[in-house]
């Protein structure tokens, strides 16, 4: 077993009664990697991150933290936030984390650093019943940083969040990856993944679709926008040798090119046919273009 | 984790909770003031009642005399448990409606540690309802009673470590309903009407295997402080505690925590 692994997963599986949540999922996640899971409602994410903290038991499979055997005390060393925040309504957010650091053997002076990296301070010795939505939320990535975790676990962190908000928790994880720690992040927001993660998996009613990075995304054959204000724009886009396909899309066309041409060809070859062209832009495939392939109903899960 | 660590866990939950210090808070002074006052409650009963000081003179029944106070109060503190069992189904299935037993798990408790923390706190209310009774039978005992003879004064002593066990095995009983059914509303009614549904089985058994009845749960809980006050209608009472009476119950004790633990290590939560 490599050093390096954090996580490994073999043929992890869940069954509720008939219904599969998770089906023999295999999975490895390496130290540093910020690793998104990502799948539509229902897909398994939280079941599957359920087992991975010890309160899900898993139908069959295994999975290993660090190489060893899972057991509550790793759990101390992984801060984690499943769905969503849980906390005593009744205590303040402050006797909140005070009670989790107990927990997880951390010392209590670190509820002033986590509290400020979430920006709650002021409103600690509140009711946690009293806080707003996205105030809970901060809350529960504050007490996932309680002792110094190796691995975060964050299932839609940014749930309820303004937009300041999700920026500020994007900005968060960044730094915390930036120190070292490895990431597993379960969301529906594909900008937000593709900003921030390293590595991707796609899960679809409980399979595992697709793995890898998030850099290999828009590898490969280039789409380029291109507008221009002249008639014959769409035949001449057609009779370019690099054009695979094009396709009409309100006021602009979007040309997919054959592997090796770019969008600078295209700008020649129309300037050579007398069109100007008022548009052109490149667009990378974006991870939400990539994922609804990926979903796509004749696409087989991989094992 | 200690075993005191994981008891500090479960107050550090409790210690900010309003209904725990009223519940709590309730049941303490019951105990105090129920237990205390029994002679006083003879003396009104004389006042209001005509004829009642004429034909029973109050002083003569030995309520609060050595060695008669340590199984009067014991088994009438008894009848209080009920008050602070409610404590703990409110305590457990809070866990489960707030969802904070998911999340303990999460932050890195095993489920052992967590059934464990939450037993330590019915061993303290236990240990504390048995300390504050004796104490209680010490004073008054002090005051009604004309000697205290040495030993037969401490006759009946050993009903304490009973009376902890019977308010223990009690506490047992309530946490594991409580894991089973998850909602405090329901784990209370079903509390309250355990001693009914015991006892209906019971009436329909007694004619046929009438030497099972005490092997029942709640029976054998209530077996190991038998009714002393027959005594005073010049009826024979045990007035002992027996092992037979302490093993059943602890073994009782032991399966329900048992059955707590095998609910809580195979379930989702
Ligand atoms: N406790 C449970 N009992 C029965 N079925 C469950 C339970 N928990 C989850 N499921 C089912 O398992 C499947 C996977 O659910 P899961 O919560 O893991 O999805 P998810 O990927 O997290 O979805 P979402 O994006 O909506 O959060 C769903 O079909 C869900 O209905
Ligand atoms: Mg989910």
């Amino acid at each position: 077993m490599n050093v390096e692994t954090v996580l490994s997963i073999q043929g992890l599986t869940k069954h509720f009664g008939k219904l599969c949540a998770v089906n023999q999922l295999n999975l490895e996640v390496k130290r540093g990697q910020v690793f998104g899971m990502l799948g539509p409602n229902g897909s398994g994410k939280t079941t599957t991150l359920g087992m991975l903290m010890g309160v899900t038991n898993p139908t069959s499979g295994s999975f290993t933290w660090f190489g060893q055997t899972p057991t509550h005390l790793m759990r101390q060393k992984i801060g984690a936030v499943l769905e969503h925040p849980i906390f005593y309504p009744y205590l303040t957010g402050q006797q909140n984390l005070e009670l989790n650091a107990m927990i997880k053997g951390a010392t209590a002076q670190q509820i002033d650093r986590v509290l400020d990296v979430v920006e709650l301070l002021p409103r600690r010795h509140d009711k946690y019943r009293t806080y707003s939505l996205g105030m809970k939320q901060r809350l529960a990535i504050a007490s996932a940083l309680l002792n110094d975790p190796i691995v975060l676990i964050l299932d839609e962190p940014t749930n309820g969040l303004d937009p300041m908000g999700i920026a500020e928790i994007r900005e968060l994880i960044k730094k915390i990856a930036a120190d070292g720690k490895t990431i597993i992040l379960a969301s529906h927001l594909l900008d937000e993944v593709q900003k921030v993660c390293t590595h991707f998996a796609v899960l679809k009613r409980g399979n595992l679709m697709h793995v890898g990075p998030v850099d290999d995304v828009g590898k490969g054959e280039e789409t380029v926008e291109v507008a221009a204000y002249h008639d014959d724009v769409a035949d001449v886009l057609r009779k370019f040798p690099g054009t695979a396909g094009i396709k009409r899309e309100n006021q602009h066309y979007l040309v997919t090119l054959h592997d090796g041409f770019h969008s600078a060809e295209i700008n020649r070859y129309l300037f050579e046919h007398g069109i100007v062209a008022a548009h052109l832009q490149t667009k990378k495939k974006s991870l939400e273009k990539q994922f609804l392939e990926i979903l796509a109903e004749n696409s087989e899960p991989i094992h | 984790m200690s075993t005191l660590y994981l008891l500090k866990i479960d107050l550090k939950k409790m210690r900010h909770y309003r209904t725990f210090w009223i519940i709590c808070g309730l049941y303490f002074f019951m105990l105090v003031t129920a237990t205390a006052s029994g002679m006083e409650f003879l003396k009104w009963l004389a006042r209001t009642i005509e004829g009642f000081g004429q034909n029973i003179n109050i002083n003569r029944i030995p309520l609060y005399h050595f060695p008669d106070i340590w199984q009067n109060l014991a088994w009438s503190s008894g009848l209080l448990k009920m008050g602070i069992a409610i404590m703990v189904v409110v305590s457990v299935t809070n866990e489960y409606t707030y969802r904070t037993l998911r999340q303990n798990i999460i932050d890195g408790l095993s489920r052992e540690q967590f059934l464990m923390s939450k037993v330590l706190t019915n061993v303290l209310l236990s240990f504390t309802s048995m300390v504050l009774v004796f104490l209680i039978a010490v004073v008054t005992g002090l005051i009604y009673s004309p000697q205290f003879d040495y030993p037969y004064g401490f006759t009946g002593v050993g009903f304490y470590p009973a009376y902890c066990l019977e308010v223990f095995a009690f506490l047992s009983f309530a946490l594991m309903l409580g894991m089973l059914v998850q909602r405090s509303g329901l784990t209370i009614i079903l509390l309250l009407n355990s001693y009914l549904i015991e006892l209906i089985i019971k009436e329909n058994i007694d004619e046929y295997v009438p030497q099972l009845i005490k092997f029942f749960p709640l029976e054998s809980i209530m077996n190991l402080v038998p009714l002393p006050f027959a005594r005073y209608a010049f009826q024979e009472i045990r007035d002992y505690v027996t092992w037979e009476s302490v093993l059943i119950a602890l073994a009782w004790a032991t399966l329900f925590n048992y059955f707590a633990y095998l609910k809580l290590k195979k379930s989702d939560i």
